[in-house]
């Protein structure tokens, strides 16, 4: 068993991380879900996380400061968007800011398990992207 | 990893700015070839492609509706070449319906003048007044033909990501420029984007098939799911429904068909006698 | 999702049948208490007063022709009687002679016999002035004076020069009659003088009055003509007015009798009819424009219930093996929720698109406004914009159609929206209105301001400031348009730089009774024709 690949995943909507969290951790992810933005800049503060999935649209600080904030503090790290309100203008201008990825809600568990998985790769770590799906990717 | 869409005034300049872009990235050259295997995929005779790509609907011109379906038919083909990254695109009117794709650069080259014009002289046996003063009556033209079938004025800047004008850069700076901005992070793919273009191939090719028999169809397709809005009278709303429904699902690459009927209110009040 | 837009015409709404029918009903009744009238048109009247002069003039021509006829007669009979004085006073002439020397009797008898030819000459003539019974005075009195020459003559030749006592006594008798023929004849002449003068004097009175009575008939046609052309003239400018302040209200009866001026009122409902139905149309495409605006963010805020329900339907799929009853409870639960949200967050949208026919009724405006600004809060949000409702307590109701009034507070907040810079802040505050009986609500923004050049073109129709394709410049004028007609009115001010404040001030309820009537809440400036 590799060492698991630390993500933390932000979104106001709760149930999305509760449904995340499982489904990453089937490929080997330990994720921490935060609901709020502000706490979950606290948290990358302090601690490097390898992979960051963070909503855009939130009440009071919105995604692209998680990202600028994440992009600051830990270069190393992958940012992925997601959004409901995905829109290209928006799409350009979290690539511009340097995200890994960008996804469109709604989207199915397997959509990010694949780009966790390629952002992974890009890290240097691999991870079992077969394992979550019975059926298959 | 991105697409560069090039679109010119002057084809023979605008071809070679999109060889010189793609030779220089590494990256493939989609262009009128492609014409060939849609003609011969599809049936469809190949000089009326090329037509649909060039000319205005007119009065003694190719319908207007069977202009539209061919444009479809090099649509969608071309989106679904594009789902492969790294190409650059040229000739297809690609930069019309990459719109919304956030990896697709999409580039204006302005011809030189005074070279457009002799082109179009040398072409056409004219002397160079002549022209001149046909060349802008062909922008007027291309103006037309652009929002006739992509609701979009092809002339205007505002249109495109970047607009080079080889009258004040040489060939080779253009290129430069452009292979520069292909590399900026802004116009990298993500799994939006593709997924954008995706559902626009996917929307494109189940377009091709419906818009012989249902004309005035509209049509979004997202995920395999395609969402489309047809007219119809009250009375044959079912069979219509049924008939869209079962045609679109034959397109490899649908799962879902949703139709929404819009009343017809112009056809309920032919009808009804006033 | 992606789209390939195909052209296509725009469906046109048909919903608010009843209400369409209801208002065609309406306006057959106008219809047809304006034509069930006498009718009484402008042609008749002007041609029964040019008859009235007609008859006027030609009953003067008549007096005037009987009176000249008339006048005639008497200088005949003068003529006549002056012919007979001649005659009679040369015979008495020839009498005087005959009794101082003697001589021309027959001269005499002779004058007394052309006097009697004249007479009865003009038997006619004479009779017609002077009744059937004239020749009982005249021809005797001549008949008898002849008789007397005649004898004084026989008496002449038998008696010598010189007579006795008896031809003293016939020359003194023959003198007398004499005498008394002529003065009778003078006394007729004199008289018939008398009775042409005054004739003459009829006539010119008659020219004159009759003159003076056709003034009066002229100016009484004239003047009756003038109130009833001038009255509808100035009635018809009114309504020209009315209607191009966005009254619609048709045009109903003011007068008992039908005439030209009905015509042209059939005609102007009509054009009525036809402008509301017009207005009606902008009204509901600008809704739809406005419903489009909105549904992006509607689209935008979709995605977030259609996201949860798509990871957790996935999970269960995926996992359904693996977890506890009490897992997939919880999961299905989320999705009913979800779901339930979804449907939320369309049916506002769906609710405010949906063509109704218009409906007063009495409203409450903060609850109104809150429904509208609920309408806008995925834009709102969508743009970090917030937004705050303030009320006074109490406000009474006002008498409108709440998708209307909805629409034009939708309008107001999607351009303070459209103003306002990311992050803004908007103000909607109702309170009650200076003036007494009518309640205000603000939209204020802190934008970019109205410049003071642009302000007066504000509300024109198709006057926008945004870019081709962002504004149709058609919100104000259609939100204008709406609030005229509940009898209200939009203001505006501004300073450049600052942020606007929009008013809108509109009437409470007070007749409830209205409500049945119809659609136009003022009946003060009802229109009549
Ligand atoms: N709150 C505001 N602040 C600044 N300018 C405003 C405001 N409201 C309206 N305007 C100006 O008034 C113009 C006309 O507004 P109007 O609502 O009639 O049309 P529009 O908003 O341009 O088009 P549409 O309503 O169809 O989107 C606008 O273009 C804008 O310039
Ligand atoms: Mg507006």
């Amino acid at each position: 068993m590799p060492e698991p690949l630390e993500v933390l995943l932000l979104d106001d909507e709760p149930i999305v991380g509760r449904r995340l969290k499982p489904a990453l951790a089937k490929i080997g992810c330990a994720v921490e879900v935060f609901e709020n933005p502000e706490k979950a800049l606290a948290r990358l503060q302090e601690k490097e996380f390898k992979i960051v999935v963070t909503d855009i649209r939130m009440d009071d600080i919105d995604g692209m400061q998680v990202l600028e904030f994440v992009r600051e503090r830990w270069p190393e790290s992958k940012v992925i968007m997601i959004t409901g309100y995905a829109m290209m203008s928006l799409a350009r201008e979290a690539m511009e800011k340097g995200a890994f990825d960008f996804i469109a809600k709604p989207f199915k568990p397997d959509d990010l398990r694949r780009v966790i998985a390629k952002a992974a790769r890009a890290l240097g770590y691999t991870l079992d992207f077969e394992a979550a799906a019975p059926e298959g990717g | 990893m991105s697409l560069i869409a090039i679109s010119a005034d002057s084809y023979p300049q605008g071809l070679d700015i999109a060889q010189r872009t793609a030779a220089a990235l590494g990256y493939g050259l989609l262009g009128r070839e492609l014409l060939a295997q849609v003609a011969a995929d599809r049936g469809l005779p190949q000089e009326q492609l090329v037509q649909a790509l060039e000319e205005t609907p007119g009065f003694f011109g190719m319908r207007t509706r069977r202009q539209q379906e061919l444009l479809l038919h090099i649509q969608a083909a071309c989106l679904e070449r594009l789902l492969a990254d790294n190409l650059v695109c040229y000739g297809l009117g690609a930069h019309l319906y990459l719109v919304g794709v956030s990896h697709a650069l999409r580039v204006r080259v302005l011809a030189e003048p005074q070279q457009r014009a002799a082109e179009l002289a040398a072409l056409r046996g004219l002397p160079p007044e002549r022209a001149a003063k046909l060349l802008e009556r062909q922008d007027q033209e291309r103006r037309r033909w652009s929002s006739q079938f992509f609701q979009a004025d092809e002339m205007d800047p505002a249109q495109y990501d970047m607009v080079l004008s080889l009258g004040n850069l040489e060939p080779e700076k253009a290129v430069e420029i452009i292979c520069d901005a292909a590399g900026y992070r802004k116009f990298q793919a993500m799994t939006y984007s593709r997924k954008c273009l995706q559902d626009k191939a996917l929307a494109a090719r189940v377009l091709a098939k419906l818009m012989p028999r249902f004309p005035d169809i509209r049509l979004q397709a997202s995920d395999g799911t395609v969402v489309a809005q047809v007219q119809s009278l009250k009375r044959d709303q079912r069979k219509k429904q049924e008939a869209v429904r079962e045609l679109a699902s034959q397109v490899p690459g649908v799962s879902y068909v949703e139709v929404q009927v819009i009343r017809d209110y112009f056809g309920q009040a032919a009808q009804s006698g006033r | 999702m992606t789209s390939i837009p195909q052209n296509q015409p725009p469906a046109v709404g048909a919903g608010g049948q009843a209400e369409r029918t209801r208002l065609a009903e309406r306006a057959e009744g106008i219809r047809r208490a304006l034509v069930e009238r006498p009718r009484f048109s402008l042609r008749l009247q002007m041609y029964l007063g040019f008859l009235a002069a007609f008859i006027l003039s030609a009953g003067v021509a008549v007096a005037l022709v009987y009176n000249f006829h008339d006048m005639e007669n008497k200088i005949r009979f003068l003529e006549i009687v002056n012919d007979y004085v001649m005659e009679v006073e040369q015979a008495r002439r020839f009498e005087k002679n005959f009794l101082l020397y003697g001589s021309n009797l027959s001269d005499a008898l002779d004058s007394v016999f052309q006097a009697e030819q004249i007479l009865t000459r003009n038997a006619g003539e004479l009779a017609a002035v002077m009744g059937p019974g004239w020749s009982q005075v005249m021809l005797p009195k001549l008949r008898g004076y002849q008789a007397l020459l005649e004898r004084l003559g026989r008496l002449q030749g038998a008696a010598g020069a010189q007579g006795g006592p008896a031809r003293q006594d016939l020359q003194a008798r023959v003198r007398k009659e004499g005498q008394e023929m002529v003065s009778a004849a003078l006394a007729l002449l004199s008289k018939e003088k008398a009775s042409l003068s005054t004739t003459t004097r009829r006539s010119r009175q008659i020219l004159i009055y009759s003159l003076a009575l056709l003034l009066v008939v002229l100016v009484l046609n004239a003047y009756l003509l003038g109130i009833r052309m001038l009255g509808s003239i100035n009635r018809f400018g009114e309504y020209a007015n009315r209607i191009a302040a966005g009254d619609y209200t048709p045009i109903t009866p003011s007068r008992r009798y039908r005439d030209e001026f009905t015509d042209l009122a059939l005609a102007i409902n009509a054009m009525i009819q036809e402008l509301e139905n017009r207005e009606a149309v902008l009204i509901q495409s600008h809704k739809m424009r406005a419903v489009g605006t909105l549904t992006s963010g509607v689209a935008h805020e979709l995605n977030n219930p259609l996201n949860n329900i798509t990871l957790t339907a996935h999970v269960l799929q995926e996992d359904y093996a693996g977890l506890s009853d009490a897992e997939r409870q919880e999961m299905i639960a989320d999705v009913v929720q979800e779901a339930g949200r979804a449907k939320k967050i369309i049916s506002n949208l769906l609710d405010f698109a949906r063509e109704t026919g218009s409906q007063l009724e009495p409203l409450d405006l903060p609850h109104l406004l809150q429904e509208t600004i609920d309408l806008a809060a995925n834009q709102i949000k969508l743009l970090g914009i917030k937004i705050q409702l303030q009320s006074s307590d109490n406000l009474p109701r006002v008498h409108g159609d709440s998708q209307q009034l909805r629409q034009v507070f939708l309008n107001l907040i999607l351009n303070a929206i459209d103003a306002s810079a990311k992050g803004g802040k908007i103000q909607v505050i109702v309170v009650p209105a200076d003036e007494p009986n009518y309640v205000a609500v603000k939209v204020i923004d802190f934008g970019s301001g109205i410049p003071a050049h642009i302000l007066p073109s504000l509300f024109d129709p198709f006057f926008t400031t945004k870019g081709r394709g962002k504004g149709t410049g058609l919100g104000l004028s259609v939100s204008q348009g709406i609030v005229a007609k509940h009898g209200g009115r939009i203001m505006v001010s501004s300073q450049a730089g600052q942020g606007a404040t929009f008013t809108v001030v509109l009437p409470v309820t007070t007749i409830p009774a209205e409500l049945g009537e119809g659609r136009h809440p003022e009946p003060a400036n009802r229109a009549k024709a």
